[in-house]
């Protein structure tokens, strides 16, 4: 073992000179880097602060008592999340003892050792297991992937409703804003990337202008324009903040997808097409079932890339008043009693944005290697 | 009807390339047409006119007793009254254009079942039955990904065939494929042309087309040329451009 490490490292790390100096420059300073990092984050560093904040981190200003609302939510996203999981993966057993042993990392890590919230986490991991194995193992339940992931919005919305939707915020509305607008964008993107290539003149000029426009601009821009248009273009319905905040990400992501969506379409080969007109297939058909598969396919992954990114941005909904994750650390540092907490305050965001964006593009690497699989 | 496909001066422009000119050309139900000509002469195109993937600017052409629009007249309306020509048309090309996502069996059901409407059962059961024709019962359950490309052609055939077409429209269907595999798929043409299907078929298989033909096609720069029988074609064909191309074809 020791012979192949050494191996490997005068052959990767040393082999050239100039390899040589660079490893000679950057494994002191990376080492030097981590010992620090590590060393404040064990002695200097206080984290109490996280288990006091940890609620306004994940739900933000949403009352106390209400929590269980927001734990309701949590659950059906876990159920969700493994329903979607498990139409792609197969549950194994392995995954059960790989969870347990993240969820106790969790428990830890975040110094939870109140015994309801204990039990909320631990039923929400249940019912993300248990979606998991239901799609991996019962192929029919699959198809009620879409309807029951539209119901669960739905359910969500209506549970957490009743204190008011302008109190959602934290760790809990980055995600909620996130899975909406990866939903709903979809296939709203579809029709529009098909909209684009339409025999229509008058339709694909409307799309393309839609998708340009929605490029050009910022999302912070777009956010707020919605924000203030809709109470003018809708006075009787009275739509909250959250609300907006979501059409807003909608619109503006929505021409994004339609780029991926488009350039999928394209990777089709014509060949394709002519196959199926020449078997006597509708045009509806032949997009439904032979184009829009074979281009989805392809282009999964910048698609979930684009979830990622859609969280990463969800900070700015800040400036419609919302109080998003990062929001919510920024408030909590506001505290004078807490205002000398900034770095373990900003290291626990980091810490958490780091592993929702690596459980996302690790996702989206696993989707690509199955969606290979039948290709030579 | 007798006449399955009557194109008369048939014109086709790409932009101002006159790519098709004045063809005239009768096929009957029962006949095998084969089209020949050099690469670029239109002999594709010419076939692609008849099931519609391509579109032509003047003349007229009927198929089955249905007339093809003109192009003018398809940009304006969908691609409705084509599914009535398309349904009883076949074709098979050059690349295969296997669906790759779907199975083998998926590949042949899913027209059946979505354009005639059959029920699952009926078009598994033909699908199958067409399978076991072209001698690939066996893989019924594959991707197209798993099988070779002679393999491949010969499930494209069987797609077509469960259309129940009355013309199959063939353009270059072993031009893809290795040697050793144009064998197979020229097999199954041939048992096709003797249960009596009407067939045109592009090819360069010139010893495949003087067996399977009933009649040669000789196309050069978008002009029909010359019309015959097989053995007048190959042995004395009064054209001059077309002695020269087959000087160069027959050569090997």
């Amino acid at each position: 073992m020791i012979a192949k490490s050494l191996k490997w490292s005068r052959h990767n790390l040393f082999g050239k000179p100039f390899d040589a100096l660079l490893t000679l420059i950057v494994i002191p300073t990376v080492l030097w880097l981590v010992y620090e990092a590590v060393a404040w984050a064990l002695a200097e560093a206080q984290w109490d602060i996280i288990p006091q904040s940890l609620r306004v981190l994940m739900i933000g200003i949403y009352p106390a008592d209400q929590a269980w609302r927001a734990w309701i939510a949590v659950a059906i996203i876990a159920a969700l999340l493994g329903m979607a999981l498990g139409y792609v993966f197969a549950f194994k057993a392995r995954h059960a003892g790989f969870l347990a042993l993240v969820l106790l990392a969790l428990a830890a890590a975040t110094g939870t050792n109140d015994l309801s919230n204990l039990l909320f986490l631990a039923t929400s991991a249940v019912l993300f297991v248990g979606g998991w194995m239901l799609t991996s193992w019962v192929p029919l339940s699959r198809k009620f992937l879409v309807p029951a992931s539209f119901i669960g919005l739905i359910a969500i919305f209506a549970i957490m409703a009743p204190p008011g939707a302008n109190l959602w915020g934290g760790l809990l509305l980055s995600i909620l804003l996130t899975l909406v607008t990866s939903i709903v964008t979809l296939p709203i993107g579809i029709l529009l990337a098909f909209g684009r290539r339409s025999r229509f003149s008058s339709v694909r000029w409307i799309c393309t202008a839609y998708i340009e426009v929605m490029r050009s601009v910022p999302l912070i821009m777009v956010v707020y324009w919605i924000w203030i248009l809709m109470p003018v273009l809708t006075p009787q319905l009275n739509f909250s903040d959250v609300v907006r905040g979501m059409i807003g990400f909608t619109i503006f992501y929505s021409a994004y997808v339609a780029e991926y969506v488009r350039s999928g379409l394209q990777a089709v080969p014509r060949g394709q097409t002519e196959a199926a007109r020449s078997l006597g297939m509708s045009e509806f058909d032949i997009n439904r079932s032979i184009i829009l598969p074979q281009a989805i396919r392809v282009v999964v992954p910048p698609l979930v890339g684009n979830v990622l990114d859609i969280f990463n941005n969800a900070p700015l909904v800040f400036i419609i008043g919302l109080t998003d994750f990062l929001r919510a650390g920024q408030m909590i540092l506001a505290n004078p009693q807490y205002g000398d907490r900034t770095y373990e305050v900003y290291s626990f965001l980091f810490v958490t944005y780091f592993l929702v964006g690596s459980v996302i593009t690790f996702v989206a690497r696993k989707l690509e290697a199955h969606l290979a699989r039948g290709s030579r | 009807m007798d006449t399955i496909v009557e194109m008369k001066r048939l014109n086709k422009f790409y932009g101002t390339h006159h790519v098709l000119k004045d063809i005239d050309l009768s096929v009957s139900r029962g006949e095998v047409v084969v089209v020949l000509g050099a690469s670029g002469s239109g002999k594709s195109t010419l076939i692609r006119c008849v099931n519609g993937l391509e579109m032509y600017q003047n003349g007229s052409l009927v198929v089955d007793g249905y007339p093809m629009p003109v192009e003018e007249d398809r940009l304006l309306g969908g691609e409705k009254e084509l599914v009535a020509i398309r349904k009883g048309v076949g074709m098979v090309f050059q690349q295969f254009n296997l669906f790759p996502h779907k199975t083998v069996t998926e590949n042949i059901t899913i027209a059946p079942m979505r354009v005639r409407k059959k029920s699952r059962e009926e078009a598994e059961a033909t699908a199958l039955k067409l399978l076991d024709r072209v001698g690939l019962k066996a893989h019924a359950d594959k991707y197209p990904a798993q099988l070779s490309g002679g393999q491949q052609q010969r499930v494209a055939i069987a797609r077509s065939l469960a259309m129940e077409p009355g013309l199959m429209l063939f353009d270059e269907p072993t031009s893809a494929l290795d040697p050793e595999m144009i064998g197979e798929v020229l097999d199954v043409i041939r048992e096709l042309a003797a249960d009596g299907m009407t067939m045109m078929i592009v090819t360069h298989e010139m010893g495949f087309a003087r067996d399977v033909a009933d009649r040669i096609v000789y196309i050069d720069q978008g002009s029909i040329l010359e019309i015959g029988k097989p053995d007048t074609f190959f042995d004395n064909p009064t054209n001059e451009r077309a002695r020269t191309f087959l000087a160069r074809v027959l050569k090997h």
